[in-house]
């Protein structure tokens, strides 16, 4: 047996089954080194061992019917189609996937216990973990798609922006659009005494982060949050504030946002209404960004263990199968998008669905462009947790004031490593490369450190080393510095 | 002797109509006992034809205006996509029952269904292929159709912009040679000031014209005809069967059950083959313990049944009881404290700041305020025993729980406790209005007969105020049923109002017709609630009741 498995006395009286072998070692708050090479060696032999027996054998789940919570936005899609494909249930489990009403209700559902766990954007277990909004600690084990995103500018703006840069006055102007033809609009607004408003969807959300930092990579000032200011609307140009993704076409028909940021399907929703522009995607603003996370709490994942790896494989399989390819096609897209097209999941209209979710992006109805990476759910070792994902954040919290003091680098790592379980994933990718499943180039290696390696594949193009909280975030120009003596503490 | 039975039907059926305040019936049975034949006729066109004519009249409105009135969320649907939104959400519970019964189906007759979905299947899969095929033909004729529409408009667009790109260049032209003269000394400079400025005129003019060709362009464009529409849909609506039908085999085939416990059996069996032939004892004891897993799962597996899936049947079901259950909690409190506030001046006078305040208050303030206290007192939903009892499919493990298909949860908790708080006020005031108004000489007699406190509750407070309690627990329960929507919605308690929420935050074609069927189910449900509560009224009343009705 592997060491460390005190809190075996923890689990309720309740839960009859006994943990495998192959069980992870737990985390405790503070254990800052949850990735141990000896550790995942042992683990490795000792499903070696039972390799045979263990191939195709489901784990010895501590619950095996579930609850799953999500939000009506086109990258649930793993947790549905893990439920529809069958993948759950080959794990031996039985799931109920429930749409929630907003994020908030969602990370509420989460920790009040009534759902096991949740598609949750990028940003909430780091905010429920360090205490922004709701403070809980939340854990992912898995990230379920990267991209995703777009923005998207009235007509009206759209106009005046072209009318700015005479580039972009074509049926299909070159990409990345930057905030550059946005700025002049955006003076004279202010100097009519006015602040567009513009609309994200949730304060912590990866939405939020991209719309702000693609005004600021053009000198456009989207405000600060302050102890004070929990809106972040100070010293801003323009006015950013909250609204759920399905209102967004709604707010920018009556005036209300005279730009967004937001998910699919809504952005081609604008482009079929004929009510705004998308002029970017965040593929643009950052190449691959990580998007959505499958979260649940860490009394949850402590009680649970086994149950959240057997999650976690089926997770992989529906990522894994909503990615796989034939000749460089996307060939089970098709049937999810038809599933999500369910009113009980996403529910809307299937093209529409599809128009993104096949590899192509509507930027005007005459702007039809191929985007085979708009939604990534697998490749790309994608859906592993890294770090790094989490330290950007982390740096993103800071540099909007969210997180209100400043912070040496090593608490960016550390609060990474409470919030990330690499460990539950290569614990699930290892049973199922021994099934088959999976190769061992589809996930990185087991003595991967969990940090990606620096890139400049940013609209700005400024470098982003996870490694280097502090570093990154006094590189840009908008937005809070922090002393480079924190650096080393 | 005939006579007086049927008068005695007649007077029955009169009673039985006034009682449920049916009014409208009564013309046609005076008619059909042959009660002045002609007033009756009269009666009937009058209250009978002349609303449902007009109603009738209200539905040509609406199915001639819907299609008229474009949003940007598309066109109003009319009646007829009404009723297709209600025959799509019974298809969809449709479905779910056969999921739900594909799970649990056993041994011969499961292959009989196999056999029988597979079949459905191939024939579905042929139709979705040629219905696919007329939409793409259908989409192409289409397409080559606007295209012959847009070719015209496409090339006066260019012919416009070639004059106006001439006529540009020709100006700035004109406006160089200008300037040259004026640094010769030969022009005035103010000349070039007016011809730049006639110049940016002109420019937009020659935008503007631009943009109307342009604008015309998008029109077309924007706007897919109806036949490639209805087309795309017949192809969709085949398309989501086809995939029913291939989970269905999934089911059959790997989820069922039954096909389960077979599996893990047999696993058990092959495990206790090994554990025979074992030489190692530590797999043996591997061995045994995965025949001991494999055998518990295969007798869990026998009463798994398939997870549900909220459809509007269920959740019009879970509805309902929420929404007795709310306004039973606010009967149970109104009633006392509403007797308690008729009968005492100086109790009334302290509740009454207290009803002032609270009565106004919106139920979605009421929600969150009872999100947060309430929901503390379960910390941990599933294990908490008032959860564990309402969900439990066997009490005691053998009576059935007629409850269990509500799955009850903290968040249908909140709803009925909102309900109870916004239906609480009219029956309580009312309570307290029949009671101060009961007839001086009755309570009189009370004293002088010297009867004590519960007597005089029971055989002259309650009796002589109950007409005006029953008429403030109608209110409620109507204020109740409205409120209950809107809390539902918010809390995403699963029930008619989160039906109405999912659906606008879907956002699909069939969104606005959903809501359109929801907005009457709602409407009729609470109709039949007002109605029982008027019989009910009117069974306690002694007048005919006419006057709150």
């Amino acid at each position: 047996m592997i060491p460390s498995h005190a809190a075996h006395e923890k689990t309720a009286p309740g839960r009859r089954r006994v943990p495998g072998p192959w069980h992870v070692r737990r985390l405790h708050e503070g254990d800052t080194n949850p990735v141990n090479p000896m550790h995942i060696r042992h683990t490795m032999i000792l499903s070696g061992l039972l390799a045979g027996s263990l191939a195709a054998e489901q784990l010895d789940v501590e619950k095996d019917e579930l609850k799953f919570g999500f939000i009506k936005l086109t990258d649930c899609a793993p947790i549905v189609i893990a439920k529809e494909k069958g993948f759950f249930e080959e794990e031996g489990l039985q799931v109920e996937v429930i749409a929630q009403p907003n994020w908030k209700q969602l990370l509420d559902n989460v920790i009040n216990g009534e759902l096991d766990g949740a598609h949750m954007l990028s940003g909430q277990p780091i905010a429920a973990t360090i205490g922004f909004g709701t403070k809980a600690h939340i854990v992912t084990p898995y990230t379920l798609d990267l991209n995703g995103n777009g923005i998207t500018v009235s007509n009206a703006i759209w106009e005046e922006m072209q009318d700015n840069d005479e580039s972009l006055d074509t049926p299909t102007p070159k990409h990345p659009i930057s905030a550059d033809a946005l700025k002049p609009i955006v003076e004279d607004a202010k100097a009519d005494g006015r602040k567009l408003p513009m609309g994200m969807v949730f304060p912590v959300s990866t939405h939020n982060y991209e719309i702000r930092y693609w005004l600021a990579a053009a000198g456009i000032h989207p405000g600060m949050y302050t102890s004070t200011d929990l809106k972040g609307f100070t010293d801003g140009d323009i006015e950013l504030s909250t609204t759920p993704p399905p209102q967004m076409p709604a707010t920018l028909e009556s005036g209300k946002n005279v730009a967004y940021c937001v998910g699919e399907p809504w952005n081609q929703q604008a482009v079929a209404k004929g009510i705004g522009v998308p002029v970017t995607t965040n593929y643009d603003i950052w190449k691959n960004n990580p998007e959505k996370v499958f979260g649940v709490t860490r009394d949850w994942a402590d009680e649970n263990p086994n149950t959240l790896i057997a999650v976690t494989k089926a997770l992989i399989k529906a990522g894994k199968w909503l990615d796989a390819e034939e000749d460089g096609k996307l060939v089970n897209r098709e049937e999810a998008c038809r599933i999500l097209s369910q009113p009980n999941y996403v529910g809307a209209d299937f093209d529409v669905i599809k128009n993104s979710m096949t590899g192509y992006f509507y930027f005007q109805k005459t702007d039809k462009r191929e985007m085979p990476d708009f939604n990534v759910f697998f490749k790309y070792q994608s859906s592993y947790p890294y770090y790094s994902d989490g330290v950007w954040f982390l740096t993103q919290m800071r540099r909007w004031g969210q997180i209100t003091e400043p912070k040496p680098a090593s608490w960016y790592h550390e609060t990474a490593k409470k919030v990330y379980l690499p460990e539950v994933y290569m614990a699930a990718a290892e049973h199922l490369i021994e099934e088959g499943v999976l190769t061992e180039d589809e996930v990185p290696a087991a003595d991967f450190d969990g940090y990606k390696p620096a890139t400049d594949e940013f609209i700005d193009g400024v470098v982003y080393d996870g490694k280097k909280p502090i570093e990154y975030l006094n590189s840009h120009s908008i937005g809070n510095k922090d002393d480079s003596s924190l650096t080393a503490k | 002797m005939a006579d007086s039975i049927k008068d005695k039907i007649k007077y029955g059926l009169l009673k039985g109509i006034d009682v449920s305040g049916f009014k409208v019936l009564d013309p046609p049975v005076r008619l059909a006992f042959g009660e002045e034949p002609r007033k009756q006729v009269g009666d009937i066109a009058k209250y009978m034809i002349l609303p449902i004519l007009f109603v009738l009249a209200c539905l040509g409105i609406w199915t001639v205006m819907g299609p008229n009135h474009k949003t940007k969320s598309g066109e109003v649907p009319t009646p007829a996509k009404v009723w297709t939104a209600y025959e799509d959400n019974a298809r969809f519970d449709e479905r779910q029952q056969e999921k739900a019964a594909d799970f649990i189906v056993e041994g011969a007759e499961r292959e009989a269904v196999l056999t029988a979905t597979t079949e459905e299947l191939a024939r579905l899969e042929a139709e979705a292929a040629t219905l696919a095929e007329a939409s793409d033909a259908v989409a192409a004729t289409a397409k080559e159709e606007t295209e012959a529409l847009l070719a015209p408009l496409r090339a006066r667009l260019d012919a416009l912009k070639a004059e106006h790109e001439a006529a540009e260049d020709r100006r700035e032209a004109e406006m160089n040679a200008l300037a040259a003269e004026i640094v010769a000394g030969q022009a005035q400079p103010s000349a070039l000031v007016d011809l730049v400025r006639e110049n940016e005129i002109l420019e937009d003019e020659a935008n503007d014209a631009e943009d109307v060709i342009e604008t015309q362009i998008k029109d077309i464009l924007s706007d897919p005809p109806a036949e490639v529409k209805a087309a795309q849909m017949a192809a969709n609506r085949v398309a989501d069967e086809v995939q029913h039908y291939k989970k269905r085999i999934d089911i059959l085939t790997k989820e069922n059950r039954n096909v389960k416990e077979a599996e893990y059996l047999a696993k058990a069996e092959e495990d206790r083959a090994q554990l025979v032939a074992a030489e190692d004892p530590k797999k043996a004891v591997r061995e045994a313990k995965s025949i001991a897993r494999n055998a518990e799962r295969a007798e869990d597996s026998k009463t798994q049944t398939y997870p549900r899936t909220a459809t509007i049947f269920w959740q019009t079901k879970r509805s309902l009881a929420t929404v007795f259950v709310g306004f039973g909690l606010a009967a149970a409190l109104a009633i006392p404290l509403g007797i308690m506030c008729g009968l005492n001046r100086i109790f009334m006078a302290c509740l009454t700041p207290i009803i002032s305040i609270f009565r106004p208050v919106s139920p979605v303030v009421w929600l969150l305020i009872f999100q947060i206290i309430i929901g503390a007192f379960f910390p941990d939903p599933e294990k908490h025993p008032l959860f564990v009892t309402l969900n439990d499919e066997k009490w005691f493990g053998w009576i059935g729980n007629p409850l269990a298909f509500l799955q009850t949860n903290p968040a249908m908790i909140f709803s009925a406790c909102t309900v109870a708080m916004c239906a609480l006020w009219p029956a309580l005031v009312n309570t307290a209005l029949g009671v101060s108004s009961i007839d001086k000489d009755h309570m009189n007699v009370a004293k002088v007969l010297r009867l004590g406190f519960w007597s005089r509750l029971f055989k002259i407070i309650i009796p002589s105020s109950l007409p005006l309690v029953f008429a403030g627990l109608r209110i409620s329960l109507g204020v109740g049923w409205m409120v209950l929507i809107a809390a539902e919605a918010l809390s995403s308690s699963d029930g008619l109002g989160k039906f109405v929420w999912d659906e606008y935050q879907n956002g699909s074609s069939q969104s606005f017709a959903n809501i359109i069927l929801a907005c009457f189910v709602v409407g009729i449900i609470g109709f039949f609630l007002d109605r029982i509560m008027i019989f009910l009224q009117r069974l306690v009343s002694f007048d005919d009741g006419s006057a709150t009705a």
